[in-house]
Parts: C-alpha cells; structure tokens; sequence
C-alpha cells in the first residue's frame, strides 16, 4: 500500500483532490495521533473519493513539538528538528525515508533553477549549529548535486568579496546566493563587496533580525540595495521542518506552492473555516510529500492568497486574543 | 513628614459617596455598560460590591503608610494613565494613587470601559479634592499636552508603539518617566480540594471570564487534574450559574481541545473554558494550566515563568521558604485574588512610591 500511494503522491495525472483525499486515508489508518484528532471532529471513517478535502481538519503545527507525528512503524531514517535556543521546544519531524524528502527538494528547486547550470553558495548562521536541521540537510543536498563542486556553505562572519564569483564567472554557471534573512543582512552589515549583476538570491526567511522585526517588502530592498542587485533576481523560500515540501517565490513576494502542495487561508478564530482569496488568516498547507507524518497541517504563519493559488507570508500570526490587559494597550493607542 | 490625613480624608469621602446606592451617576453608568454589552452586571456588581468593602478612609491611611511616601505633593506635574482594560474599572487604582499624591490626573480611558471611570472623576472634582483631573477615550484629544510621567499596561514588543503614539501627540516622549506593568496572570498554589480552597480557586480562575493579571491561569496542586476533574467541574458550574461568562471564546479553542485529545494531554473541556495538564505559560484566554506537584514543582513554575506573573495565591498567603525574599511578584492569599486590597502592587509596583520617588527625585515634593 505505502509504495503505491507513494507513487500516487507526485503524480500530477491523477488530481489533487484524489491524491490528497488517498493520502488523508492512509494517514488515518495509520496515524494514531491524526485519527484522534480527525475522530473529535467526528470524521471517524475513512473519506470516499467524490469528497471534497476542504472539510479535512488541518492539525496545529505544534504537534511536532509534542508528540512524534508518524504514519509508519519502526525508527525513522531521519530526525529533523526546529532550531531554537535551549529554553524553546523544538518540533521533530520524523521521516521513515529520506528518499522522498530528496526527491521532492530536487523536483521543485531544479523547476526554477536548472541543475546543470546552478551553483549555489550558502550562508547560513542560526542554523549551522544545528545538526539536525532541514534546511542544512538540504543545501548540503543541493551541493552534492553540483558536479563541478562549486557550491558551498560560505565562511560565517566574513563578508563576500568580489573575487570569490570570478572563478564562478568563468565557469559560466549561475549563481545563486541562498541564505537566512537576517544572516544575508549581516553581510550587508559586514561591508561585503556588490555582487555581480548575474547573481540570484534565495532567502529562507527568518525576518526578524537581531535589531527590529521588518517586512519582506522591506528586506527585498535592503538585499536589493545592499547587493546592488535588482529586485527580480531575489527569490524566496519557504520551508520548514515540519514540511518536506518548499514553495519558491520568484521574483516577488508570491510564492507559488509545488504542484503537490495545497495552500488554504484559515481564520485564526475558527480554522475549521477557509478564508476566500484577499483575507489574512493562518497558513494552512496540505504536502502530500508529508505522506509518513502528517499532511493537512495549520501553521502559526500569517498569510494571504490570491485568486490563482499563490499566497505571502506576512509574518507570525499574533493572536489579539491573549490574557492580560497588556496586550489591549496597542489597541488603545491607535 | 507624615501623610495629611485630610487630604485623604477628603478622598476617602468623595470615594463612599460616589460609591452610595443612591449615585444615579453610577448607576447609569452602570446600566449603559451592560446595555452596551461591555461588561457582565455580575462582574460589575462584584467589583463595585468589593471597593465598598475596601475604600475605606482607614485603607486609604493604610495605603499611603504602606508607600511611605510623604503626601499630598504640592505639584503641578500631570501623570497620563492609559487604562487597558478588560475587567470593569480597572484604572481605579491608579486614578486614586494619583489623586492621593496631589498630582494631577489625566485618563485616557479604555474604549471598553467609557463609562465607570468618569463618576468617580465626577464625584472628586465635585468635593473638591485637591488636583485637576481629565480624561478621554481617544488619546488625540490630549494633543500637545506633556505629561510628566506615564502609567501603562503593556508588553516590551508594545513600548516602542506606545511611545511613538504618544510622541506623535506631543503628550510624552522617550525620556518621559514611565511606570509599564507587563504582568499578566497569577499561580494558584493549592494543596488540598476543600470546599473553601475549591470555591476561591474557582472565583480566582473564573472571574471576568479569566482575563486580567490577578486571574490564575496557572494552579500547582498535589493532585493531578483528572483526579479532581469532576469535583472542581462541579464548583465552576455552580459559579457559572450566579456569574455567566460575558465573552465566550471562538471556536479555536476547540480546535485547542481537539490536539489536546490528540496528542493525549489531560484535560477539562468545558465548552467555555479549557483547563489542561500542562507545564506551558499563560497566554491564551479561556485557558487554565495545570500541573502537578509540591513546593518545588512551584519553584520551577515561578522561575521559568516569572515574566508576566503578577502574584502567587496560596490558602493562607505564606509560601514556603524558598520564595519568602521574591520580590518581582506578590505573595496574596487565594480568596484576594479578586478581592485585592487596595495597596496591592500591580507588577510589585506600589504607584504611590514609584509616583513619590519619581517627583521627590524632582524635588517638587512638598
């Protein structure tokens, strides 16, 4: 059964409605934890193909920080984990084989980047010391995968010096700059050089920076002027541990969701109801490449999307519904 | 010198005649914040009820005492007090810390509590009590207006906001002298299921629908939740019943619920309020955290939680030793925790000192 659906999952053949509703299945059957949570919405068998998956409860994120979220016995082949500092609790996500995590990082990032002529440089500080980060798994991927042995993870606290892209430019190859928000800042901050006009950039996010929270609007220019390249040609991603699946937004701050991923806007106050295109509310993402954990999951990410499927990240959602007369004050002072 | 006991005097009396059952002022105010569907009558007559109790001219002495600061000042300065709150006239301490110093007042009101305030400002402006008080819900109106100090509830995300606005208004900037309370509940620590200690943690729990600093969104008890599940259950419904809950929450925190059920954390579901076994901090409404264990499960508690707590309740108002020298938080008695004597220190703050030593550094006390 797992290595049919396995199949099934990337197999934009078949629909995505079809797919996710097998995969909703499977995870129910064999996802203690899913079917629970599923059963309390009175979902207590399993979902018949001509159903609609909007009604499929989306479980909150933070299950991967208290429980292993898996849909397969035995050891897992990896163990990603969130970074954080020592006091945070770091969500784990529990793979049963990385085959599928590699297939679906080369499947969209080769789409928009083309394997054979990319090289990729990476600065990543915040998430080096973690061993067990996905991200750093699969930049390290992503560097295997370059045969002429160009892409690296850069030097931390050094600032990028021009003659570093010359033996790039030689060797005619594009050249993509993938980073963590703040780390891409510090470069800035440490006086490095402009790049050369070919160069891209990726950033992973992370926008709060050690001085002050600022928008993606905001950091695309301060790279865009910083680097002295123009805003096009700065892309960014977004991932997580919790997700195999990363959605790339090119050129803008639209990101468009891989063709096996589902992106559904759900109100914060009741996520049992999906947002229309234009209204803010939590991220909600169904990754069918989440087949061994979980798929139908509600992130604590504020977005919005539009009418072709294409949704922002606006930053964290902050609930305006905590304890305490001293979260009202900002409501006061408006 | 001593407190001028007939400046608060003075205070005192304003204080019982705005508070007399034949006020139509507050009455009034009273019915059109419940019209207004602002605050619950239960809640407001429970707070109303409790200030008869405690503003009395002799708490009064005992408060100024308590500050030892030398009063009334013969100042000119003006303290802004930006009240935000969700429990019914929530700014009254600081409106009487204020007016007890002789400093003048000036309110900017909480949108969701417009009404209450003002008798009181009516009723001391109408005695006569020393200092000029004014107040507004929209911070606009005070325009280009410095004040000398600033007293808030707020968070360390939110001063920056805070400041800018009222830079923006010319009314404060950032080397005004500000008082910033950032509490946000209180630990019930309880070591048996009596019927006293059930019914003041209930009230403690669920009073103003849990909302505001002093409420408990955390107990300690030696007994796990499950095993007095049915028991407290029992209690807070009887409550229920005299005091419904104003605000219900959304339908989030049965998604709350469901991962709860899920992840297999114990827990009391009950419709209008979650309680669950868990070691997290309090931030969410309609959500108490429990957790078993002793004195020292309590130590950890308060260490790894002691941004944002406001004050440990326990039945008799002592703790153990090792708590004894805390000082960033209160150590009050469980049944207080919505009856708090008027000298009680929002964030271990007394506003009276923290105004007296403020002015006094300006020599402008008298």
């Amino acid at each position: 059964m797992s290595s049919n659906i396995e199949h099934k999952i990337l197999d934009s053949s078949v629909s995505f409605n079809s797919r996710a509703l097998s995969v909703f299945n499977f995870q129910r059957t064999n996802n203690p934890i899913y079917r629970t949570f599923c059963e309390v919405f009175g979902i207590k068998e399993n979902l018949h193909s001509e159903q609609d998956i909007s009604h499929i409860p989306l479980i909150p994120i933070r299950v991967f920080k208290e429980r292993a979220i898996k849909s397969f016995q035995g050891a897992p082949d990896v163990i990603f984990q969130s970074s954080g500092t020592s006091n945070m609790e770091r969500s784990e996500h529990h793979l049963k084989s990385a085959d599928l995590y590699r297939t679906v990082i080369e499947k969209e990032f080769y789409r928009y980047f083309p394997k054979d002529k990319t090289t990729v440089l990476c600065y990543t500080p915040g998430y080096a010391e973690n061993s067990h980060s996905s991200l750093i798994w699969m930049l390290n991927h992503l560097i295997e995968q370059d045969p002429t042995g160009l892409s690296r993870f850069l030097p931390l606290g050094k600032p990028l010096k021009k003659d570093l892209f010359l033996e790039l430019d030689n060797e005619h190859r594009n050249v993509i700059l993938f980073g963590a928000a703040f780390g891409l800042m510090d470069l800035i901050d440490l006086h490095s050089d402009s790049l050369p006009e070919t160069v891209q950039i990726i950033e992973t996010g992370g926008m709060k920076t050690h001085r002050r929270a600022i928008t993606k609007s905001e950091l695309r220019g301060s790279l865009s002027d910083g680097f002295k390249i123009p805003l096009k040609q700065i892309h960014s991603e977004y991932g997580m541990c919790e997700l195999l699946s990363q959605s790339y937004a090119i050129g803008g701050e639209w990101f468009q969701p891989p063709e096996w991923v589902k992106i559904i806007i759900r109100d914060p106050k009741n996520p049992e109801r999906s947002c229309p295109p234009g209204e803010e509310g939590k991220i909600g993402i169904i990754d069918l490449a989440n087949l061994y954990s979980c798929s139908f999951i509600l992130t604590d990410d504020r977005g919005v999307m539009n009418e072709n499927g294409m949704f922002k990240v606006l930053g964290r959602w902050n609930d305006n519904d905590l304890r305490g007369c001293n979260f009202l004050v900002e409501q006061e002072v408006e | 010198m001593i407190a001028d006991t007939t400046h608060i005097k003075k205070v005192a009396d304003a204080v019982q005649s705005w508070l007399q059952p034949d006020n139509n002022s507050l009455k009034q105010a009273i019915d059109r914040t419940v019209d207004e569907k602002l605050f619950s009558f239960h809640d407001i007559k429970h707070q109303i009820l409790h200030l008869k109790n405690s503003l009395t001219e002799e708490n009064l002495k005992k408060w100024v005492e308590h500050s030892g600061a030398p009063l009334p000042f013969s100042s000119d300065k003006t303290v802004l007090c930006l009240h935000a709150g969700n429990l019914p006239l929530v700014g009254l301490q600081d409106l009487l810390a204020v007016t007890l110093t002789g400093l003048n007042y000036r309110g900017k009101l909480s949108r969701k509590d417009p009404w209450l305030l003002p008798t009181l400002i009516q009723t001391l402006d109408e005695q006569g009590v020393p200092g000029e008080r004014n107040y507004s819900t929209k911070l606009q109106d005070f325009r280009d207006q410095q004040s000398d100090a600033v007293i808030f509830a707020g968070s360390e995300e939110s001063v920056t906001e805070v400041i800018h606005s009222l830079q923006n208004y010319g009314i404060a900037d950032e080397n005004t002298p500000r008082l910033m309370r950032t509490a946000h509940y209180s630990i019930a620590y309880i070591t048996d299921h009596s019927e006293r200690t059930m019914k003041d943690l209930t009230e403690a729990v669920f009073r103003y629908g849990g909302t505001g600093c002093r409420s408990v969104g955390i107990v300690v008890a030696p007994f796990s939740l499950n095993s007095q599940k049915c028991h407290f259950t029992d209690y807070v419904e009887s409550f229920w019943l005299k005091n419904p809950q104003h605000n219900n929450p959304e339908n989030d925190l049965f998604y709350r619920y469901a991962t709860n059920k899920a992840v297999g954390i114990e827990q009391a579901w009950l419709d209008n309020f979650l309680i669950e076994e868990t070691d997290k901090r309090p931030e969410d409404r309609f959500i108490l955290h429990w957790i078993k264990g002793d004195e020292k499960t309590l130590l950890d508690i308060v260490n790894k939680y002691s941004n944002g707590l406001q004050s440990v309740y326990t039945s008799s108002g002592i703790l153990p030793q090792s708590l004894f020298d805390r000082t960033e938080f209160e150590i009050d008695e469980l049944w207080k925790a919505q009856k708090p004597d008027i000298w009680w220190k929002p964030d271990g703050v007394d506003t009276i000192e923290w105004l007296s030593k403020r002015f006094n550094s300006f020599g402008k006390a008298s």
